[in-house]
């Protein structure tokens, strides 16, 4: 018992998501800065690694200042129940071994359901702060999300048809042989560029897109608040990435040395390895590519990303099972 | 949100001319906004995400500089009107003292006139960088912003090197410049224009190829060549048009008549139009600054000349950066200019960046409105009234003079 609330709270739960949620936002503004011919974070800690908790620590101590026209009980309450979104979803993916910290037989809707749940936790908090700028993000939101929501969907579900099950588990278990990236590269490719979307990463920071709307639904945010919903930001990449490993690059599967290291480090270096490489996808992703407007993101998934992944899935039901 | 909420924050009903429209379709755009480097409020009549209308309230920077000149010295004036821009300093100071020398008999220097040619074109280089730079961040794109933000530095290092300041650079003189450039300074500088001119290629093939910038510029901001002359807009946006207009080839000042240039054109405005012939414009201010550095006569920079201007009234123009600015300098025989009047290019290009907007999503604001490459802080002297509403009165300097003051005294009652 003792030891599952340790592996709830601790590893590879709850304080694990969030110091790999720290790493990757100091890998994100490593690596921009690097392309972008800058140095990017350099002071706190080596190479600046502890800078986006120093920020976030600063962040924590600053004046918290409530919109007089908001919605305060939403506003108050609604970056609490956006921070839980990926933070509990990562307990359903596997980190240390073949089993995750929690899971049921259809735990994979239940994801899709959270994901369904943190966008809509920020388009109700984005509305509670009424102000133009919010009001216009979270109608944007809420247009980006029909636009990316269904593609990300089809794309996860094509790995739940080819392995046949609903569990995260069982999903990487049955790629011990062969990741499912092999038979659906595309779906692969169209859930990293939805998870972009969902994300809120050029060129799909339409909601947040600085020059246009300020800070989109972050605009009225200050001190905690702010802080909680960019760590929660951070918290979704990592969730999304890890996701992406356990549907499509074999979760932390990987070849083990006969030693009398335990199988978990090996399994853990994998995985971070592998999500490690699905972030640097997105950072180099949302580096080289310039914001699209609303209209051309909507385009763009429901005429080309959406019948890719329909022949994909189509694909695996006809040779797959 | 209610309406009534919003007007209690200062919005209230606006007009346009004879259109009244209610609060609830709009969006402020500034005065402080993250796209607009310097404070200017454009109210947005948005239909969901697309732009009915745009509504310009400008005038928070202005900061007096013409009433300012009139009490001070000839020569002082000229480090105050260098600040009348961070951007294109030099062209304010040597457009003010050529109007100047239109009162003066003093014949000025060949080497000044090289001298001025070339931090003039270096500066035009710089502020064509920063802009097209600015335009890769408004659209989402920081990584060009961040490259060509680093080249422009080499630039500015120039600059420095020639003038001892990267932006202010207090070079021109009546008469003169007041610093020469070193014959030691001249394979360096040939040298960083080979490379800028190489870097430039590089991004007009960023600008053509990358798909993500093609779809926020092509076709964004259009203006036809009509309106835009109607318009009376000037520098990059008319020559966009197709129309090729230039102060510095039809009415050369400095070296300009000697040194051999190019007027770029392209075939319609567009953004994706205007940053090429932007990044084309460096190209051609590259060669224009070797072609002057080879050709550079030797001699005297300076003329001295009394503090005193004889009495008379002088025009000058010149091709800043961003289009035609024009000095009117007016002298009633004393040390002191008995006035001034600046026309910088932004105001007279302000009701055609408010045309290219309409039609457009609230997406496309930061990206066309700062497409004429606006300078606020420049062109904040006078308001003006639209002409659309047709209402038209003349007011002489007195009648503004005691509208301002009954203004002010009912908002801000003693």
């Amino acid at each position: 018992m003792i030891a599952q609330i340790l592996q709830a709270l601790v590893f590879p739960g709850i304080l694990f998501t969030v110091i790999l949620g720290f790493i990757f936002e100091w890998l994100e503004r490593k690596t921009m800065a690097r392309m972008q011919g800058r140095i990017g974070p350099l002071v706190a800690g080596p190479a600046g690694v502890l800078q986006p908790l120093a920020d976030f620590l600063k962040l924590l101590f600053k004046e918290e200042i409530v919109p007089a026209f908001a919605d305060k009980t939403v506003f108050r309450f609604a970056p609490g129940l956006f921070f839980l979104a990926p933070l509990v979803s990562m307990l359903f993916v596997p980190v240390t071994g073949p089993k995750a910290v929690a899971s049921f037989s259809m735990d994979l809707l239940f994801i899709i359901f959270i994901l369904a749940y943190a966008t809509f936790v920020v388009a109700v908090l984005s509305y509670s702060s009424a102000s133009s700028f919010t009001t216009v993000a979270s109608g944007r939101l809420v247009l980006q999300y029909v636009s990316y929501e269904i593609p990300l969907v089809i794309s996860i579900v094509t790995a739940a048809i080819f392995t046949g099950t609903l569990s995260i588990q069982e999903i990487v278990v049955a790629q011990s042989s062969w990741w499912n990236i092999i038979w659906m590269p595309f779906s692969f490719v169209v859930y990293v560029i939805a998870l972009l979307a969902e994300l809120e990463k050029p060129p799909f920071d339409i909601p947040s897109a600085k020059t246009e709307i300020v800070a989109g639904w972050l605009t009225e945010f200050s001190g905690r608040a702010l802080a909680f919903l960019k760590l929660s930001k951070e918290l979704g990449l990592v969730f999304g990435a890890s996701l992406a490993v356990a549907l499509f690059l074999g979760g932390p599967l990987g070849p083990i040395s006969q030693t009398n290291i335990p199988d978990g480090v090996f399994y853990t270096a994998y995985f971070l390895i592998k999500i490690f490489a699905v972030g640097l996808l997105i950072f180099v992703a949302r580096t080289a590519l310039a914001r699209l407007r609303i209209a051309d993101a909507a385009v763009l998934f429901w005429k080309l990303l959406l019948p890719l992944t329909l022949a994909q899935a189509f694909f695996i039901l006809m040779v797959g099972a | 949100m209610s309406g009534d909420a919003k007007s209690k924050r200062g919005l209230g009903e606006v007009s346009a001319g004879l259109v009244q429209y209610s609060v609830e379709n709009l969006v402020p755009f500034g005065p402080i906004h993250p796209a607009l480097k310097e404070p200017e409020y454009f109210k947005l009549v948005i239909e969901g995400e697309r732009i009915v209308d745009i509504i310009p309230r400008i005038g928070y920077v202005h900061r007096g500089l013409e009433k300012a000149a009139e009490r001070r010295p000839w020569v002082q004036n000229i480090y105050m009107f260098e600040r009348t821009c961070g951007i294109c300093s030099f062209v304010h100071s040597i457009t003010y003292v050529q109007a100047i020398e239109g009162l003066l008999l003093h014949k000025l220097p060949e080497r000044a006139k090289y001298i001025r040619l070339i931090v003039a074109e270096l500066e035009r280089i710089h502020s064509h960088l920063l802009w097209v730079g600015l335009m890769g961040h408004w659209a989402g794109f920081d990584t060009l912003f961040m490259w060509i933000w680093k080249d422009r530095e080499l630039i500015l290092d120039v600059v420095e090197a020639i003038a001892g300041n990267r932006v202010h650079k207090s070079l021109a003189t009546i008469a003169g410049v007041k610093r020469d450039i070193p014959e030691s300074l001249k394979p360096t500088i040939i040298e960083r224009m080979k490379y800028i001119a190489g870097r430039v290629y590089f991004y007009k093939d960023i600008v053509d190829t990358e798909s993500t910038l093609l779809v926020r510029t092509k076709g964004i901001g259009k203006i036809s060549a009509d309106r835009v002359e109607t318009l009376c807009a000037v520098g990059p946006i008319v020559r966009a048009a197709g129309i090729p207009r230039d102060v510095r080839r039809d009415a050369p000042y400095a070296a300009y008549g000697d040194v051999p240039m190019d007027v770029v054109t392209k075939s319609g405005v567009d953004i994706h139009n205007l940053m090429q012939l932007r990044l084309d414009e460096i190209i051609v201010s590259a060669n224009m600054i070797t072609y002057a550095l080879n050709h550079m006569p030797s001699g005297e920079i300076k003329v001295r000349v009394p503090p005193v201007i004889p009495k008379g009234e002088s025009a000058s123009h010149s091709e800043a950066p961003r289009g035609e600015l024009f000095y009117f300098v007016k002298s009633n025989g004393t040390k002191t200019p008995d006035r001034v009047k600046i026309r910088t290019p932004t105001l007279a290009n302000l009701p055609s960046s408010l045309e290219m907007l309409k039609g457009h999503t609230l997406a496309d604001v930061p990206v066309v409105l700062t497409g004429v490459d606006p300078c606020f802080g420049c062109m904040d002297r006078l308001s003006f009234h639209d002409v659309d509403s047709n209402r038209k009165w003349t007011w002489s300097g007195e009648q503004l003079r005691q509208y301002g003051i009954q203004y002010y005294s009912k908002v801000n009652p003693r």
